[in-house]
């Protein structure tokens, strides 16, 4: 690892400035500093997880204009081809299907609910999240056994079910994984509304009148919307995860779309002969998820900067 | 203290009886019929009402609910549709391969993330601790179903060490133990690492060293003390989670378990064996939760029950 060389050519803190510092500490120590260590190693996974993700979403936002077979055009005099053959950079599946092609387009259909998903749970969590930790009283009551209640719940289980009662459509299974991640946010907002709302500046809203609503919608939820859509990144990559898992027991899109659960499920039976059917899928998850998780790791870690000018 | 273990008790039956009584409404609403699927597609309008007639799905949704509200008191959900058995008694012979399987992913993960998280935090934002950081971010990021699959292909087809499915020797436990852990070890190291860094950076264990108590002394029992609550919980809850069903990895390990029957009952729509399913996991989930707050007090003796309850 790099991280813990030090290097000296970096400007490390402001001793660079005043030349002749009296101080013991030099660059190098500052270079070497825990905190220093820290802030680099934020701004790698920063990089990194950028690179990984761009990396797969980037072909994915363009799969319909690259120059790709259809995803569902079958070729049966060139199936189960291995990668780099015949222009097949993924390979073909057991249907002489481009799987690159598949792949990126399985992703379109991955990536929309896993973003739609994170989108109405992040909603859903920050409003009743906050309402119950700004309201407290029974409004607390009432959302906090919602959220006991999912936990103690069998849920990959119910949400088999649910798909199985509404049929697997993509506004349905976007719904349930929402349904599925929302008590996350709804907690941890929450939790931060209870900080936030013994702070001064509530006190002298509410002394200059503002109605309850408003302070927390103008003045309580801007404070904590940072951190819970932090968390939401973080859902971003359970809920791509998520997605699969349904497709891969069957309960995911159905056909026509290629997703990323059921190309893997479909190359399972041939996974002793053509490896890549099972293999490249899962590493093109993996790299995405991958990435994902590094960005809200490294915003995470990330050093608060002071505000500028304040 | 009786009366905290009454009340959760309570607390814990009604969340198992809304669950049931939600699915018994869930299933009911669903399209498809079990009748067709006992049945068969051939069966003439006549056969069907007959099955529906054995099944009693011939009666108002009321009368059914009556039905099963009386079989719930009695401890016997019916006969499942497709093994033509009691439903219950199905249940519980796959109950101990899913008991077994989550024992043993619970056991592999406590042994190894605790170490591995204390490891973190004993030197954190070094080169090696950034290095097993982002392994445990892969480890986080790998859908289970396709590690398994992986892991299956490399030591089960091309490396023929262990068996490729099923429980029939104890080595067949190994692959998907693995398989499991390997996401929980992730969470769970870095959750210990967390928690054990921030009492690292405490006052109180500043003090402790400076009155040179020594290193392994602060870590394991004066840091480990204050973390075992959070650590714990964590790993009670997986645990109750994967009673559950490990539904994904019993898929692929063709696991006897209840994940993979629940995925079997819903594909046949065996309504009897889909109540019973989640009346079992759901009782054994509520029981698990009870355990581990009952705990507490044995892990951290300022924690008291009763308070808790009205906290």
């Amino acid at each position: 690892m790099s991280l813990d060389t030090a290097t000296p050519s970096q400007p490390a803190g402001a001793s660079q400035v005043r030349q002749p510092s009296p101080s013991a500490v030099t660059k190098a120590d500052l270079a070497r500093a825990a905190a220093t260590r820290r802030r680099k190693a934020a701004q790698w996974k920063l990089v990194v997880g950028t690179i990984c993700t761009l990396l797969v979403i980037i072909p994915i936002i363009l799969a319909n204009v690259l120059p790709l077979p259809d995803a569902n055009f079958q070729d049966l005099a060139a199936r189960r081809l291995p990668p780099l053959t015949d222009g097949h950079l993924f390979g073909t599946d057991q249907l002489g299907r481009d799987l690159l092609s598949r792949v990126l387009h399985g992703g379109q259909v991955s990536l929309t609910i896993g973003l739609l998903a994170v989108l109405v749970s992040g909603a859903i969590g920050v409003i009743l999240g906050s309402a119950a930790g700004y309201f407290g009283g029974w409004v607390d009551t009432i959302i906090s056994r919602l959220l006991e209640a999912q936990m103690s719940l069998p849920l990959l289980m119910m949400l088999l079910l649910v798909v199985a009662l509404f049929g697997p459509t993509i506004p349905v299974i976007t719904f349930v994984i929402a349904i599925a991640q929302w008590p996350e946010v709804a907690r941890l907002t929450r939790s931060m509304v209870l900080v936030e709302r013994e702070k001064p500046y509530v006190s002298a809203a509410r002394i200059l009148g503002l109605h309850r609503i408003q302070i927390l919608i103008q003045h309580i939820i801007p404070n904590v919307i940072k951190q819970a859509t932090l968390v939401v990144l973080l859902l971003l990559a359970q809920a791509v995860l998520l997605e699969s898992a349904l497709s891969f027991l069957g309960a995911g899109p159905q056909r026509p779309f290629a997703t990323w659960g059921r190309i893997i499920s479909d190359g399972q039976a041939y996974i002793t002969t053509s490896w890549w059917m099972v293999t490249l899928p899962g590493l093109v998850i993996v790299l995405m998820v991958v990435g994902v998780n590094l960005l809200g790791d490294g915003l995470r870690d990330r050093p608060r900067r002071k505000k500028k000018g304040a | 203290m009786t009366n905290y273990i009454l009340k959760r008790l309570g607390q814990g039956l009604l969340t198992v009886f809304l669950t049931v009584s939600t699915v018994f409404i869930l299933i009911r609403l669903a399209p498809g019929d079990p009748a067709v699927s006992y049945a068969g597609p051939l069966a003439t309008t006549e056969q069907l009402a007959k099955v529906r007639e054995q099944f009693g799905l011939d009666k108002s949704l009321l009368e059914q609910y009556w039905i099963f509200l009386q079989q719930l008191f009695t401890g016997n959900l019916g006969q499942s549709y497709s093994f033509q058995a009691p439903a219950m008694q199905v249940v519980f012979e796959r109950l101990p391969y899913t008991l077994t399987l989550a024992t043993s992913a619970i056991l592999l993960t406590a042994v190894v993330a605790i170490p591995l998280g204390v490891w973190m935090a004993r030197r954190p934002d070094t080169g090696r601790e950034f290095g097993v950081n982002v392994l445990t971010i892969a480890g986080q990021s790998m859908p289970d179903f396709w590690t398994g699959i992986m892991l299956l292909t490399v030591f089960a087809v091309l490396i023929p060490i262990f068996p490729a499915s099923g429980f029939a020797t104890w080595g067949g436990l190994v692959l998907p133990t693995v398989t499991i852990a390997i996401l929980q070890i992730a969470l769970i190291s870095r959750m210990v690492r967390r928690e054990m860094t921030a009492n690292f950076a405490a006052p109180y264990l500043t003090v402790a060293r400076s009155r040179g108590v020594r290193s392994s002394l602060l870590t394991w029992r004066y840091a480990m003390g204050n973390s075992a609550i959070p650590v714990f919980t964590a790993l009670g809850t997986r645990f109750a989670a994967m009673l559950n069903g490990v539904v994904v990895v019993e898929v692929v390990f063709a696991w006897p378990g209840v994940g993979s029957l629940i995925v079997r009952a819903l594909e046949t729509r065996d309504y009897p064996l889909i109540q019973a399913t989640v009346l079992i996991t759901a009782l054994l989930a509520v029981a698990v939760q009870l355990l581990i707050d009952l705990a507490y007090p044995l892990l951290d003796p300022r924690v008291r029950l009763g308070k808790a309850a009205t906290a």
